[in-house]
């Protein structure tokens, strides 16, 4: 018996010098009135008011402040803390399923009809064959030019300079979408025809090559002075400097930041979407007007989804294995 | 008098009248050396006093902004003079090491061995793997630099210049950055070489290394010469007052 109550008398003084609403006492009042605020005035299934739904926003913040209080007390159990945080992710996922208006009833029959899909297989291949010559062209040719560029703007000559700092500037601002209609739709006006893939090469290597030179300086720059000094005391040239020397450290600082640039390359093959290039996303809109089905646009996410996870993954292991290398 | 014994009679290093401006700030205002073949020379001075500067004139890894270097009698500051065949001739050690990190210790000291002397790489890495044999590293020929001590790390620097067979070898402070019980495997090593006839330029305040090993000292303060003489005559009877003043500071 006096060991129940020893175990709650424990239980409010440990609280004690804690603000009342850290409180278990006023936690489960909120708790309590936070409920009975859902069970009273929540609105039915299906798409909400306007009023209705600032209501349910207005009280899945007051749960988030409830949750909030309980998740930043370091005192409160570990486990209390885990049911809160898991409460409020699901309690999002429920909202949206009972008042976002979705059909549910639909997702299957039209997010997952594999009954229509014949021929959009071999469409979706085509597509995923484009999207990958498109990526590793652009690829190569940004790398080439964006290595030289980078190498060009630390000799630290104005005129080049001036050049090459304009592409930078002037790429990095320019939404990929806006360059390659530019090329595609309005170069043909002064007589510069490329075809689609081409167009959408042209736009991806100017972008991206204007972010590698700026990667590649950086890497550059970032080896230590001495490194350079040491080179040139042995007598080799610049060339041989560069070459075997400060290259080959710049490029594993430089790794991380141009596998990101290069995943975000094959991201952005889709928007050669606009100019008609016949890429992924092209075939799976083919797909869905052809087979009056949505399936072949949600697939195709996937595809996307199969082939760069793995890539971004990659690219992490790669970091970790480079990490290892430096044992200083 | 026949050729050779003429070029013996000249100056391994020599230098004229070294100016450097670095901006608006006269660093070296006209410095003037001489060092013998198979002579050890010392710079001194209070950090700012221009002595690693100068040392860096002497194989134009700093450009001189006035005044002539000479190696062996020819001008090697003259525009002229391909500096990569001058400076392949002329060792540098310097007070970070300066170890290529993604090279192993033994392609460290083959690299020049192979890109500037055109040596094959087959001898080009038996050259360097006696180097490393020289200065005591010959177990560590496949590790990484970072792998090493500070005073490995040094003495494979100090392997590296010497397989490329200097003329002679500059040393910029090459034991300020070691910690303390590593300092003396490094000067044992210089030491080694001077006695051996290596012509050395080093910038050093390891006045016991200095005494036993440097022939010449010479003082520099603001960027000029203040002193200089034999070692032992700087070091115990010291003319100038800035000498006496630095000698009483760093002892």
């Amino acid at each position: 018996m006096t060991d129940i109550r020893t175990t709650i008398d424990d239980w409010r003084n440990r609280g004690a010098h804690q603000p009342w609403f850290r409180r278990y006492e006023w936690l489960a009042i909120g708790l309590v009135g936070w409920i009975a605020a859902a069970v009273l005035f929540l609105p039915p299934f299906g798409k909400p008011t306007p009023l209705g739904a600032a209501g349910v926003i207005l009280w899945y913040l007051t749960g988030f402040v409830l949750a909030g209080v309980m998740l930043t007390d370091r005192e409160k159990p570990i486990l209390l803390k885990r049911a809160t945080s898991l409460s409020v992710i699901v309690l999002f996922f429920w909202l949206f399923y009972r008042y976002s208006g979705t059909r549910w009833d639909r997702v299957q029959e039209q997010f997952f009809n594999f009954s229509r899909m014949d021929g959009v297989w071999e469409l979706y291949a085509q597509g995923l064959l484009v999207t990958l010559q498109l990526s590793i062209v652009a690829a190569v040719l940004s790398i080439i030019f964006g290595l030289t560029f980078g190498i060009l703007r630390t000799l630290g000559n104005p005129v080049i300079d001036l050049f090459l700092g304009l592409h930078v500037d002037i790429f990095r601002a320019l939404p990929l979408i806006v360059s390659m209609v530019l090329i595609f739709y309005a170069l043909p006006f002064l007589g510069i025809r490329l075809p689609a893939f081409w167009a959408a090469v042209l736009a991806l290597v100017l972008m991206n090559s204007a972010y590698q030179t700026e990667i590649f300086r950086a890497g550059i720059e970032s080896i230590p002075r001495g490194q350079i000094d040491a080179a040139r005391a042995l007598g080799l040239g610049p060339g041989a400097t560069m070459r075997f020397v400060i290259l080959p450290q710049a490029f594993k600082i430089v790794i991380p930041p141009l596998t990101n640039n290069l995943v975000s390359l094959v991201k952005d093959t889709a928007v050669a979407y606009v100019i008609t290039v016949p890429e992924l996303l092209t075939t799976a809109q083919q797909a869905v007007t052809w087979k009056r089905t949505p399936t072949p646009l949600v697939l195709s996410m996937f595809v996307y989804l199969a082939t760069l996870i793995p890539l971004i993954h990659l690219t992490r292991r790669l970091e970790r294995r480079l990490d290892a290398w430096n044992v200083r | 008098m026949s050729a050779v014994s003429d070029t013996k009679a000249e100056p391994m290093i020599e230098a004229r009248g070294i100016h450097k401006y670095f901006g608006g700030s006269h660093v070296l205002r006209g410095i003037d050396a001489t060092i013998a073949r198979g002579e050890v020379a010392a710079l001194m001075g209070s950090s700012g006093s221009g002595k690693s500067t100068f040392l860096r004139c002497l194989n134009r890894i700093e450009e001189p902004s006035q005044g002539d270097v000479l190696i062996e009698g020819t001008v090697i500051t003259d525009l002229r003079t391909d500096v990569n065949r001058v400076r392949a001739d002329i060792g540098m050690v310097f007070q970070e090491y300066n170890l290529f990190p993604h090279m192993t210790v033994l392609e460290n000291v083959a690299l020049g061995l192979i890109y500037v002397r055109r040596r094959p790489r087959s001898e080009a890495q038996e050259t360097a793997a006696d180097a490393l044999k020289r200065v005591g590293l010959a177990d560590h020929v496949t590790k990484h630099p970072q792998q090493l001590s500070g005073g490995q790390q040094q003495r494979v620097a100090i392997a590296r210049s010497l397989a490329m067979r200097p003329k002679a070898i500059l040393f910029d402070e090459p034991t300020s950055a070691l910690d303390p019980e590593m300092v003396n495997e490094v000067l044992e090593v210089m030491r080694t070489l001077a006695e051996e006839g290596m012509t050395m330029v080093v910038v050093s305040h390891e006045i016991g290394f200095l005494r036993k090993a440097a022939d010449q000292l010479i003082m520099l303060d603001a960027g000029q010469v203040v002193e200089r003489g034999p070692t032992a005559r700087v070091l115990d009877e010291p003319e100038h007052e800035r000498t006496r003043e630095f000698l009483r500071a760093i002892r």
